[in-house]
């Protein structure tokens, strides 16, 4: 990935929280697909018992914001892992 | 009846694609499961060339893209909120096999690192997002770049990227709308789901086509090349 997308990628994270989170809270924003299985009574299958600490782009021992911000970091390193390692796969063939 | 017209269709304006847990009998998920593997499997095998270093950094530079994309919901007061897809602008840069690989890293990556959308509906919601998004929005926007082609390049190109935005959410909102509809797990039929989720992501489109469309003319004019959908055309 070039190097100024990647930078721009990384800034865009860094405000993502004013719209994820903060005016997010401010409209009493959820996801829409939750809230109607919430009022249904829908009941997530028992063969799926699935947690992950960063559950709803949240982050273990930060807050809402701070935990969104480190949560699209870690998205977006994930996927670069993924092409080092898919590429190097790709290469060693 | 009620609650899910006012809590799917009005109260919410975002995507309604990323299906929970819960959602999906066993049957539907099986489907679903089976269709998406069945999909990537046909991929593997006859495009041979996507296994290149250069092409899986193109497809990882795009996933990161939608990624963080996505993270930007746009609240509207009144608890409507709206963000970026992203199936068509995958579609027309990558072509459909490479947008559809894109599509599904991001949706997996949600899923399995955020819980974003459900691990029994992930088959689901790869098949609404990935498969028929991607290919809905590359068909679309390879129509209308023929059908326009009297017209001006850069406002034919805009013009098709929109129409493909606009149509892909709204096809993808339909089968979203079906699976859900169907599968007996869900109080309500497709008589009802279908609707909803068609005239609700058939409003929301336009907002899909607008932003699909300046990015899209954005690469262009910086590198017509890397819009792989403009191929032969």
């Amino acid at each position: 990935m070039e190097k100024k997308l990647l930078i721009l990628l990384i800034f865009m994270v860094f405000l993502s929280p004013i719209f994820g989170v903060i005016l997010a809270e401010k409209v009493g924003y959820h996801e829409p697909l939750d809230i109607a299985a919430s009022l249904l009574g829908l009941e997530e299958h028992d063969i799926v018992n699935y947690h992950t600490p960063f559950e709803d782009y949240t982050f273990p021992g930060l807050g809402p914001v701070a935990g969104y911000i480190a949560s699209g970091l870690l998205g977006v390193a994930i996927i670069l892992a993924i092409d080092i390692i898919a590429s190097k796969l790709v290469k060693s063939r | 009846m009620l609650i899910f017209r006012v809590h799917i269709s009005m109260r919410n304006g975002a995507p309604l694609l990323h299906i929970p847990d819960g959602f999906l009998d066993v049957y539907w998920i099986t489907i679903t499961y089976l269709a998406t593997i069945g999909y990537f499997t046909i991929i593997g095998k006859r495009s041979r060339s996507i296994f290149r270093p250069e092409k899986i950094s193109t497809i990882t530079t795009i996933a990161a893209i939608v990624f963080v994309a996505q993270m930007f919901n746009w609240p509207i007061p009144g608890g409507t909120s709206l963000h970026f897809l992203g199936s068509a602008l995958a579609g027309i840069i990558l072509g459909p096999a490479l947008g559809s690989i894109a599509l599904a890293l991001v949706l997996v990556v949600q899923a399995l690192v955020f819980h974003d959308g459900g691990i029994t509906t992930l088959g689901a919601n790869i098949l609404n997002m990935a498969i028929i998004g991607v290919l809905t929005g590359y068909a679309t926007f390879r129509f209308f770049m023929r059908l326009l082609k009297n017209t001006d390049r850069k406002k034919r190109i805009f013009i098709s990227s929109f129409m493909a935005g606009w149509i892909s959410l709204f096809i993808a909102g339909i089968a979203c709308g079906v699976e859900i509809g169907l599968s007996p797990r869900f109080p309500y039929g497709v008589l009802i789901t279908i609707p909803v989720m068609g005239i609700w992501h058939l409003v929301l489109g336009v907002v899909e086509g607008i932003i699909t469309g300046l990015i899209v003319l954005y690469v262009y004019e910086r590198n017509p090349h890397l819009v792989m959908g403009l191929e032969g055309i």
